[in-house]
């Protein structure tokens, strides 16, 4: 898994909330790895432990409830989770930068967008304050903000969504990170600066080479722009693929389920499926396979409901974790 | 035709007609220009600006040792108890000096007082409350506990215990006397009602998506608050100065009649104090002298305080 081609491998990384009512396990051994300038969609439900991931690898888990509590991050050969306060200082914002899900709310409303660059950019880079701003206007250009003179001295709240999430992204992009999380980046926004954004997003990853580990719960998005997609569902990842094979040959029945639910273009108008059931709570998981509740292959099985399947690699070369999965089990017995 | 982008005409090539966009205006500029639209919060301010620059005036005069006005409050300008007169607005006291001047002179020892008393207190509140929000655990615990404790002693009495050990004590070379205690006593035990507020709103801030933003891009503790925190709580730190400004003006009022305050130089305190005895034999003035000028700078340091109140508040701008 640690060639060089490998930017970050998240192994078997846990992370639990110890609240007064008991032990919320949000993410459970999760484990994939981002190459080097690939983008890696992490997809789920709202409440399965993206964001969780996300803050988890910034090391930025809500103290004193939230803590990590296994496995190990590795970036660029680096254990973030074995670096000094100082030490994951440098590379956040550095070397890997995230742009959060509300843009209305992410920026600091009282100061302008050009002093808020500028600090990211003095945070790490040791540079004369005119010389940020002029980095900080550069910026703002090539995230796609028209006027950037002007705009660079205006406050938050004088720009609308799209505009401030450019900002954010701007913020992000503005240290050359090798690594850009997006947690949600186009949740918050309608649909036409959706695109633009995510247009935005690769353009850039184009130019800097950077990758990106993107957050979200619409498969639309992640089908064209992922590399490679986790689907994540109740704290563990469920299945990861390439997006081609996962799009079209689904394997978990989680994955079959979100895909049937979506509506497809040329197919006749019929009514979409549904996977019954919620999301369950990260405080009383059910026993065995988290999704058999609601899974419309193993409800009835009793290896289902007892022994929680792990992922693991199936003949075909991707990895699962369902009892049902072609090969799953053979791979399981040797 | 003309299309509109941003609130602006193009013409057919979609160059934009006019040249400039907007100055962006920060949060303050703005919550300061809807302020200046409020008549009765302008006309405290004028009277705030008036005591101010009177206390400015008397310092002058004091520095320059010039004789003139209120500089000159202990010469005996008539013979003793004096009613009001158009010579002496105010009458006299017992001594023959003009209460007027009295009470001007009065008005540089009452906002000094109550200045420093301000900086004491938020001096040692926001720091505290700031601390003790954002990082929670054991140290909010030894805070909390604090402000609690000294906040469950009776503040006059607190208060007095405060002014009668300071008085006349030696600090760092230089003797506690008169309205330097005062303040300081003042001061030492009014940071409570700060703190708390301040502690709140941290709490309140601190899990913010832009303070996670913050973090993201590498921010320390240090910088987060005081560069993200604390600027976004600054308006109440604001507001409390001013609606707390009224009341460090009564406790040095309070001191002063309680026998804690200034002696040897006249202040509103000190005249209500003497006139005390006064006021059964008929002279009201000098004790209506005081009050009058407590009363309109309390009024428009309380006017004034809910006018910033309602135009600096975020939350009726920012969603």
């Amino acid at each position: 898994m640690n060639d060089n081609q490998t930017l970050l491998s998240v192994e078997n990384v846990s992370t639990h909330f110890f609240t007064e009512d008991g032990v919320a396990r949000a993410v459970q051994d999760v484990s994939f790895s981002i190459k080097k300038g690939k983008t890696f969609a992490l997809v789920g439900e709202s409440g399965c432990g993206k964001s969780v991931t996300a803050l988890s690898i910034m090391r930025l888990v809500s103290t004193p409830s939230g803590k990590i509590v296994g496995g190990n991050i590795v970036f660029e050969g680096r254990n973030l989770l074995e670096l000094s306060g100082k030490q994951i200082r440098q590379i956040r914002g550095n070397k890997i930068a995230m742009i959060f899900q509300e843009p209305m709310t992410s920026l600091n409303p009282v100061y302008t967008v050009g002093n808020q660059i500028v600090e990211a950019i003095r945070l790490h880079q040791k540079k004369s304050i005119k010389a940020a701003w002029a980095d900080a206007t550069e910026t703002l250009r090539k995230v796609g903000i028209a006027d950037p003179e002007q705009r660079v001295s205006e406050y938050p709240h004088q720009m609308s969504g799209g505009m401030r999430q450019r900002v954010m992204i701007a913020m992000a992009v503005s240290c050359e990170p090798t690594l850009l999380i997006a947690d949600e980046p186009t949740t918050a926004l309608d649909v036409t600066i959706q695109a633009q954004i995510l247009d935005l997003l690769d353009q850039l990853q184009e130019q800097n080479g950077m990758s990106i580990l993107l957050i979200t719960h619409d498969l639309g998005v992640v089908a064209e722009r992922a590399d490679n997609v986790a689907v994540m569902y109740a704290s563990r990842i469920v299945e990861v693929a390439d997006s081609r094979t996962l799009f079209a040959e689904p394997l978990h029945p989680y994955t079959q389920g979100l895909l049937k639910s979506l509506p497809r273009l040329g197919l006749s108008a019929k009514r979409l499926q549904t996977i019954s059931g919620t999301v369950p709570d990260p405080l009383h998981f059910p026993a065995g396979c988290k999704f058999h509740p609601r899974c419309c292959v193993g409800c009835s099985d009793k290896r289902c409901q007892t022994v929680e399947p792990k992922l693991r690699k199936v003949p075909s070369g991707r990895y699962v974790a369902c009892w049902y999965a072609p090969g799953y089990e053979k791979k399981c017995k040797t | 035709m003309l299309l509109l982008t941003r609130g602006f005409p193009l013409n057919e090539q979609g160059v934009k007609l006019k040249k400039e966009l907007p100055k962006g205006r920060g949060l303050w500029v703005d919550g300061l220009r809807r302020l200046r639209r409020r008549k009765l919060a302008m006309v405290s301010f004028g009277i705030i600006m008036v005591y101010l620059l009177l206390t400015g005036f008397v310092c002058v005069t004091e520095i320059f040792d010039w004789q003139v006005g209120p500089a000159r409050w202990d010469e005996k300008v008539g013979s003793e108890y004096e009613p009001p007169s158009a010579e002496n607005i105010f009458g006299t006291d017992f001594l023959g000096r003009s209460v007027f001047r009295k009470t001007l002179y009065g008005t540089k020892i009452s906002i000094t007082v109550a200045f420093w008393a301000s900086v004491i207190s938020l001096g040692i509140g926001v720091p505290l409350g700031a601390i003790a929000g954002y990082f929670r655990g054991v140290v909010d615990e030894i805070i909390v506990w604090l402000y609690t404790t000294l906040s469950s002693i009776p503040y006059i009495l607190l208060i007095l215990a405060f002014a009668l050990v300071l008085r006349g004590k030696t600090v760092f070379g230089y003797k506690l006397a008169g309205i330097t205690s005062v303040y300081l006593a003042i001061g030492f035990t009014s940071w409570v009602g700060i703190c708390r507020l301040i502690r709140g709103e941290v709490i309140k801030h601190k899990d913010r998506e832009y303070v996670l933003a913050a973090r993201s891009y590498g921010c320390g503790n240090s910088r987060i608050i005081l560069r993200y925190i604390i600027p976004n709580v600054f308006h109440i730190i604001i507001i409390n100065f001013s609606l707390s400004f009224v009341g460090f003006i009564q406790a040095e009022v309070i001191l002063s009649f309680l026998g804690l305050g200034e002696k040897t130089r006249p202040s509103w305190g000190a005249m209500i104090d003497a006139a005390r005895l006064d006021l059964p034999k008929g002279y009201w003035w000098e004790m209506t002298a005081a009050t009058i000028a407590i009363f309109f700078i309390s009024l428009a340091l309380n006017i004034f305080g809910d006018a910033l109140r309602d135009s600096l508040d975020p939350k009726l701008r920012i969603q």
